[in-house]
């Protein structure tokens, strides 16, 4: 006999109340005009996400969502102060772009998933009172899916160990500062590969300060 | 209790720091009383002003060996360093109990400069760079990172003349950009400090080294004091204070160098950075010269010394490091020649050449060298620079000995009472 | 059953934050006597003299702060601390929460707190403080991962991500024994988790308190407090990740754990007052090219030692 997981009232209660505070601060994500605000306020709905999977007895996806999220967002954070031009919102000029085309994807993506939340048959295979989420979790991606979260981590850190080097300030021809670039062909002359100087184009390394 | 320092305040800044009752904090929105501690040139007086107003409430003020501001009720002037600690416990006591009032804000609460632009948060001007928010100027990269390519915003402003890791008096106005200092200028140089009245009396006749050089280990003690308070070692920096207090011929380094370098001050801590070049160690003269390599010590010209077989200690680099060893140094050997010279009773020979713990003094006293700090702190880590100040004695040596100053003096400190004696 | 589900875990962690607060201040003040500041007042009185007097002092304003992430990063900080404080086992049965993934639940403690204190930092729109703030995400995006290293190695052999099991695991030999790496690194981060002492690049001196240089009166007692709070939850975490919990003869287990948590926090609260303050630079590159490569061989040496 199976046993139907029955839920009390405060379940319901709980996943409203986080249901609603993950959607405000999602809207609060796009309504604030400084980018700090603007990622830890996803954060926030990242956790109510989250507190809403362990509700759903996901608790290792639901904990490790925190984790994750605190730590990605900060440095969401850090990079978008670090790289935009204007994050705290107080410049006048416009900072969204090609609004029509997202607004209306945002709104046919929403119309999408109303429609299968509401007419989809979700299956109702209650979970047993025995299992031990983190020990099916763990026999699920080093089990059957080894491949795909092993190659997938490999990816991730050949990447992160690309991006070091590429950002890295000693090149190899030398450091950055002293504009790295290949020894010439004949001792002492242009270095090799290096594109005919234009005369107009010398910016004199003020290029990137275009505002 | 925070205290804002003015000509010859440190004494009592070191007074108070050994007085078990008072503690002192490097902020002002964590003290209860501020402490004017010593005579405040006028030019300073407004950021006094600005610092008095950051105290939060309920807050006293109390005054040492300076006029306290008419306008200001209820503040008592004080002018006995052995009444200072009891009269500070008494201020706080009275101000908690409700005795005394708070001290009234100076400054009106209205945010310094007016919003500009036609927005909420100032923007909506005209184009790009609209409006002027806050009456500042948009953070944007104004100049190339020095490290790599990174180019952060850039931000300029100035920090005071109370500000306590710097020398008493100092302002400068600093660029920086993300924790690198990118320009500094120095804009008020330190208050000439005082020298022990040894130096003095060492110009117009023959001294006993013992006590002059006691006189030059107690000035080097006192800067360790500073830069390890600074460096977060606290329990080292009493002790250097001690030592100081009580240096007689019989005491010994030994004890503080061991701690120094197994607590890991000489790799761990921030004093990377900020070498000298030839021509600067020149200008700056004393120890930070002969740490940087100059072989230059105006006691090696004098006989006194030259019988207690003196020869300069040099390093060679002459970043901070070598010059807190150079320092470490200079004090081990003013004591080893102390002994010697109480011994032997040696006195000085030459009365116009004298080399001052600050740098030789010839014809004239040595100079303020702040203008060097403008040309080695660009580059440095904040931790850094900050290092390289405490260890760089940049103020000029003043035309009065210590203690000979009429009780006009008094440094400013604020000062944070958190608990007093009888808790 | 809410009594025992709700309101007896409430009140065990409400004791445990105050009491443990109130320990390190004390303990605190007898390490900087003995080391020879000048201090008068009983040890035990001076804490609460000091609440009492951050309580009569007014919160202070900065020119437009974020106010509401400004003042509630602090009590932020001190619900960090307090969930911390709820998955440490006091014994078998005695634990407020015990979650299936706890070892997860405090990685994500040290990961928010990450947060919260950029948010200290950030918030107050004052120069000093968000460098500080700046300065502890360098430092907290370093220790994050020697410290999830470092426990997953400890729950290898309780091949569980429960802090009960992981106790349990060790009632043959303690892992600070079996896993010599791990404890050393783990206070490492503890220092860095609490940026105290050494690892004070968020509160530091050279920016005249950092992150805390603005704050004053109540808020400034609940971020005291609340720092407080956790080291004494990151001491509780240290003793059952390795130093075996509530294991220990003859006398009853949660007394075990509290001299255990004792022990640690008088090894951090020393090194905290001996050692100067590393500079930035120096401290994330000791973590990435030193401290993370040990904690690889920490975690190897875990595994190896499970299979075995």
């Amino acid at each position: 006999m199976i046993e139907s997981m029955s839920h009390g009232i405060g379940v319901d209660i709980a996943f409203l109340l986080l249901a609603t505070l993950a959607v405000v601060t999602a809207w609060r994500v796009f309504r604030t005009d400084s980018m700090v605000r603007a990622s830890f306020f996803l954060l926030v709905s990242f956790i109510a996400v989250g507190v809403i999977m362990i509700l759903l007895a996901a608790e290792y996806l639901g904990v490790a969502m925190f984790f994750m999220m605190a730590v990605e967002m900060t440095v969401m954070a850090l990079f978008m102060v670090m790289f935009m031009m204007n994050p705290a919102g107080l410049n006048p000029m416009n900072m969204v772009h090609q609004e029509r085309i997202s607004i209306g994807a945002g709104v046919v993506s929403f119309l999408v998933l109303s429609v299968m939340a509401l007419l989809a048959v979700f299956p109702d295979r209650p979970v047993s009172a025995g299992l031990d989420p983190v020990r099916s979790l763990g026999n699920e991606m080093l089990g059957d899916s080894m491949l795909i979260f092993e190659s997938a981590g490999l990816v991730l850190l050949t990447t992160m160990i690309g991006v070091v080097v590429l950002s890295s300030h000693r090149g190899r021809y030398g450091a950055a500062t002293e504009g790295s670039l290949p020894p010439g062909l004949e001792s002492g002359g242009d270095p090799a590969g290096k594109p005919e100087e234009d005369e107009d184009d010398e910016d004199g390394g003020h290029h990137h300060h275009h505002h | 209790m925070f205290p804002v320092l003015g000509v010859q305040g440190d004494k009592a800044l070191r007074h108070l720091t050994l007085s078990p009752d008072i503690e002192l904090v490097d902020s002002p929105r964590h003290a209860s009383v501020l402490l004017v501690a010593g005579e405040i040139p006028a030019d300073r007086f407004e950021p006094l002003r600005r610092v008095h107003d950051q105290l939060p409430y309920p807050f006293t003020t109390l005054w040492f060996r300076c006029e306290p501001w008419p306008h200001l009720e209820n503040v008592t002037r004080i002018d006995d360093l052995d009444v200072l600690p009891a009269a500070l416990v008494t201020a706080y006591h009275e101000l908690m109990e409700g005795r005394r009032e708070s001290s009234p804000r100076i400054l009106l609460d209205k945010p310094p400069n007016p919003w500009e632009g036609a927005g909420d948060f100032g923007q909506g001007g005209e184009g790009m760079m609209g409006g002027v928010p806050y009456g500042r100027p948009m953070a944007m990269n104004m100049e190339d990172d020095i490290r790599d390519g990174l180019t952060l915003d850039s931000l300029t402003f100035r920090l005071g003349p109370f500000f306590f890791a710097f020398p008493p008096g100092m302002a400068a106005e600093i660029t920086l950009q993300g924790d690198l200092v990118q320009t500094w200028k120095t804009q008020r140089a330190p208050y000439p400090q005082s020298l022990d009245p040894v130096f003095f009396a060492a110009r117009k006749r023959l001294v006993p080294i013992a006590a002059l050089e006691l006189a030059r280990a107690r000035h080097h003690l006192y800067r360790l004091f500073h830069a390890l308070h600074l460096a977060g070692l606290e329990s080292a920096s009493l002790s250097a204070l001690r030592l100081a207090n009580n240096l007689s011929t019989t005491s010994t380094l030994d004890g503080l160098r061991r701690y120094l370098s197994r607590s890991g001050f000489f790799r761990l801590a921030a004093i990377k950075g900020g070498e000298l070049g030839p021509e600067q160690a020149r200008r700056i003269g004393g120890p930070a010269a002969r740490a940087a390599g100059l072989d230059e010590d105006l006691r090696s010209d004098d006989a006194g010394y030259r019988r207690l077989g003196f020869s300069p200690v040099c390093q060679a680099s002459g970043d901070t490091r070598a010059r807190w060893r150079q320092v470490l140094a200079e004090i081990d050997q003013s004591l080893q020649l102390a002994r010697q010279a109480e011994r032997d009773d040696v006195s000085t020979s030459e009365v116009d050449r004298i080399e001052t713990p600050r740098g030789p003094w010839l014809e004239k006293r040595p100079e303020d060298a702040s203008a060097l700090l403008d040309e080695i702190l660009p580059g440095q880590e904040w931790g850094d620079a900050l290092a390289t100040i405490a260890s760089l004695d940049v103020a000029a040596v003043a035309e009065a000995p210590l203690d000979t100053q009429t009780t006009g003096e008094s440094p400013i400190t604020e000062l944070s009472d958190d608990e007093g004696g009888p808790a | 059953m809410i009594v025992e589900e709700l309101v007896l875990p409430v009140l065990m962690v409400f004791f445990m934050l105050a009491a443990g607060a109130y320990t390190v201040a004390v303990l605190d003040r007898v390490i900087a006597g003995a080391l020879g500041t000048p201090q008068t007042g009983s040890v035990w009185i001076a804490p609460l003299a000091r609440g009492a007097w951050l309580m009569t002092q007014h919160a202070n304003a900065t020119e437009a702060p974020d106010w509401r992430a400004w003042r509630l990063a602090p009590a932020l900080y001190l619900s960090l601390a307090a969930i911390g404080l709820a998955v440490v086992p006091w014994s078998g049965s005695l634990v407020a929460t015990d979650l299936v993934t706890s070892v997860v639940l405090w990685g994500s403690v040290e990961a928010l707190a990450t947060v919260v204190i950029f948010l200290h930092g950030w918030s107050a729109n004052a120069l000093f403080a968000l460098i500080g703030g700046y300065r502890y995400v360098a430092l907290g995006l370093s220790y994050i991962l020697i410290s999830m290293f470092v426990l997953i190695g400890v729950a290898l052999p309780a091949e569980s991500l429960q802090f009960t099991q992981v106790v349990a695991s060790q009632e043959e030999l303690w892992n600070v024994i079996r896993q010599p790496l791990g404890l050393p690194l783990f206070l490492i981060v503890g220092l860095g988790m609490t940026f105290w002492g050494p690892l004070n690049l968020a509160d530091s001196a050279d920016l005249a308190g950092g992150t805390a240089a603005e704050i004053s009166g109540p808020p400034r007692l609940v971020w005291d407090v609340a720092r407080a709070a956790m080291l004494v939850a990151f001491s509780g975490v240290a003793t059952s990740a390795f130093l075996g919990g509530w294991l220990g003869p003859w006398l009853p287990g949660p007394l075990w754990v509290a001299i255990k948590m004792l022990a640690v926090l008088l090894v951090l609260l020393l090194l905290g007052r001996l050692l100067p303050r590393l500079a930035p630079e120096r401290c994330v590159t000791l973590m990435w090219v030193i401290l993370l490569p040990l904690s690889f061989i920490d975690l190897v040496w875990a595994g190896v030692g499970a299979l075995l």
